[in-house]
């Protein structure tokens, strides 16, 4: 897959060989660089903004769960164990924070495979709100760039996002 | 969870967070009545929601690492790999011909009816969901029903030892990717695929079947021709989505971003013009030798092109702006309309297109000649018209004359430009005519109503004084019938049209 999934590789691995190591970049920024970059040189091609960063922010959640996977693959034939949500006995540094594991000392994070499968889940019954959350938590897109992308009113937008919210914290606490 | 119950806690939930917080479980508990597990639900969600803290408050932050360091995704059934002579039901393996996220595409022998099929194993996690695996019946049955040229032709659907297979056509070629991967093509060779692509689509669409992942990986190009294969199973795929969350998420969201039109992008309803769209950027990339929404540091390779070359190029790019519009109701509506586009074109690379067929668009060229020729007389007449109409202003006289004279006047000179108009562009700009012609149909049926009425009108008002009412009549019967018998059918004899003579 071609263009903005490349596109955001070749930004992260800019960053690689310049941020000290252990920096994170947050989705909004990354993905507002790589429409940037992108748009600079096919002006014309991105009127529609809202389209682009839709495409981004699936992009964004297709890396990284496939990554998370990868990670977790390693780990197993390396003859550790699979890590889950559950799975205390894991030494927090055994998997970088956010991926395979939610670090308990940042509260920002989150497992980002466990994420998907509840978004998944979630698209079956509202495809709507698990839209809203690939919007706004992989792509980092606004309130108002969401309502956009997915054509509702922003207080609709709000409004759907709490709820996910709430259901997805629910769905990963395995309530 | 099923989605009316989901929109039930919804509304409550909603509902209880419009309220103060201290009032929220009595206004619950009155609003779920006896339904215990709503009330449950719904509370559990609100502590939920009251608890959220940061959860997911901020966007995702990654590792540069983790991003730069993904790689191709998509582990294949280990299960369902098989190597030459292995016999899985009454196929016999000769080798695998290709990899996709899905399963992999083998090369075998039907050993029923001693013909090579192209053997595709689905994911066996299908053959356990009732709800996925009647969809797949279904749309393969309908797949199957596809006959053209350009379609990989559907055989049948087998499940043996647990496999889902699909069999179909073999054919041997390589992929669009490849060739384009390849170098820039041949401005002909990406008409005559265009061409074939389209009526492919076509096809299908009249067959009821969206593919829903039209892309480069998904086009065969076998010598002389152009084939799209995984029409009826395109569902199932999409790169980057793990097989479990393709299968799950099958309904919302599917399909190769890259090539995903906004409508499906956005997981609303998905139609023909969504095909349409992903076949505009096909064609764009076709032509350009890159995705058009692609950057790459490296210039892109020119080709040097010859004039009727370079025209015919830039009238295909045109088609694939019309394909590209954000709005569904914006593109070019339908395959057939498209083949059309596509058909008119032929002209401009006269000589130099040997791939193209040349019978069919042969036969349009001359039609769209009678339908050219409809729209000059026409428009030319209409401007005649006027030497009678002033010769009536002058019997009838008057206001009434004055006003009879500007009416057919001005539905005169809008029906004759327009006219003009789709002449010049049938001539100059044929990628457009289809567009031209949908723009101004409404305004030129307006005028010739218009103008047929004030002729009538007219020979009414002319009647006592003279003979010329007659002539207004004729006249107006003429127009009346050149453009609700007439113009139809050399529409329609041109490939313009869709309507069938009923």
């Amino acid at each position: 897959m071609p263009l903005v999934y490349d596109e955001l590789r070749r930004i992260a691995a800019r960053y690689m060989g310049r941020e000290r190591p252990g920096q994170t970049l947050d989705a909004t920024g990354l993905v507002n660089e790589a429409f940037v970059r992108l748009a600079a040189e096919r002006t014309r091609e991105f009127e529609n903004r809202t389209h682009f960063l839709a495409i981004a922010a699936l992009s964004m959640r297709q890396i990284l769960v496939q990554r998370a996977r990868a990670k977790r693959a390693v780990k197993r034939d390396a003859g550790g164990h699979q890590v889950t949500l559950n799975d205390v006995s894991a030494p927090p540094s055994a998997v970088r924070a956010g991926f395979g594991r939610a670090d308990p000392d940042r509260p920002g994070d989150v497992d980002v495979l466990g994420l998907d499968a509840a978004l998944t889940r979630l698209a079956a019954f509202d495809p709507e709100q698990a839209q809203i959350v690939e919007l706004r938590y992989f792509g980092g897109l606004t309130v108002e760039e969401t309502a956009e992308a997915v054509g509702v009113s922003p207080a609709t937008v709000k409004r759907q996002w709490a709820m996910a919210r709430a259901w997805l914290k629910q769905a990963l606490e395995g309530a | 969870m099923t989605p009316q119950r989901w929109s039930q806690i919804k509304g409550v939930f909603n509902g209880a967070l419009e309220r103060p917080a201290g009032e929220r479980s009595a206004w619950l508990r009155s609003e779920c009545g006896s339904d215990a597990a709503l009330l449950a639900a719904a509370e559990q969600l609100l502590h939920s929601h009251d608890t959220l803290g940061g959860f997911l408050e901020r966007p995702l932050e990654v590792d540069p690492e983790d991003l730069a360091l993904a790689s191709a995704p998509d582990a294949v059934d280990e299960s369902a790999i098989w190597h030459t002579g292995d016999r899985v039901g009454e196929f016999e393996i000769i080798r695998q011909i290709g990899r996709g996220g899905m399963g992999v595409v083998y090369l075998a022998t039907d050993r029923r009816l001693h013909r090579n099929v192209a053997l595709k194993s689905l994911p066996s996690a299908l053959a356990n969901n009732t709800d996925l695996r009647e969809r797949l019946k279904r749309e393969a049955r309908a797949a199957a029903t596809i006959t053209d040229s350009a379609v990989a032709t559907v055989y049948s659907l087998e499940e043996v030892e647990g496999h889902l297979l699909l069999a179909s056509e073999f054919i041997d070629g390589s992929t669009l990717r490849a060739v384009m991967d390849n170098g820039p093509m041949e401005v002909a060779t990406v008409h005559a695929a265009a061409l074939q692509i389209a009526q492919g689509l076509r096809a299908a669409h009249e067959a009821g079947v969206v593919h829903r992942d039209l892309k480069p990986e998904n086009i065969l190009l076998p010598p002389g021709g152009a084939k799209i294969v995984d029409f009826g199973i395109a569902w199932l795929d999409g790169p980057g989505l793990s097989r479990h969350t393709k299968l799950t998420r099958a309904g919302a969201m599917i399909g190769t971003p890259a090539y995903m039109a906004p409508e499906q992008l956005m997981g609303q309803q998905v139609d023909a013009r969504t095909d349409i769209y992903a076949f505009g950027v096909l064609l764009a990339e076709m032509l350009s030798g890159r995705h058009p929404l692609s950057v790459s540091d490296a210039a892109p390779v020119e080709r040097e092109r010859s004039p009727e070359h370079e025209v015919l190029a830039g009238l295909l790019q045109r088609v694939a702006d019309h394909c590209r519009q954000t709005a569904p109701a914006q593109r070019v509506q339908s395959a057939r309309e498209l083949v059309a586009m596509l058909e008119g074109l032929a002209g401009a690379a006269d000589g130099s297109a040997p791939a193209v067929p040349r019978s069919a668009t042969t036969a349009r060229r001359r039609s769209r000649f009678w339908w050219e020729f409809h729209q000059a007389a026409a428009a030319v007449s209409y401007g005649a018209m006027l030497v009678p109409a002033w010769l009536a202003r002058g019997e009838i006289g008057s206001i009434e004359g004055r006003g009879f004279f500007i009416a057919t006047t001005c539905a005169a000179v809008v029906a004759a430009m327009l006219r003009l108009h789709l002449w010049f562009t049938s001539r100059e700009h044929p990628a457009d005519l289809v567009w031209a012609r949908r723009r101004s149909a409404p305004w030129i049926r307006l005028a010739d109503v218009l103008l047929v009425v004030s002729l009538v009108i007219g020979a009414g008002l002319v009647a006592a004084q003279s003979a010329l009412d007659i002539v207004l009549l004729v006249l107006a019967v003429g127009a009346a019938v050149a453009f609700i018998v007439i113009e139809p059918s050399t529409a329609r004899a041109a490939g313009l049209d869709d309507r069938r003579p009923s």
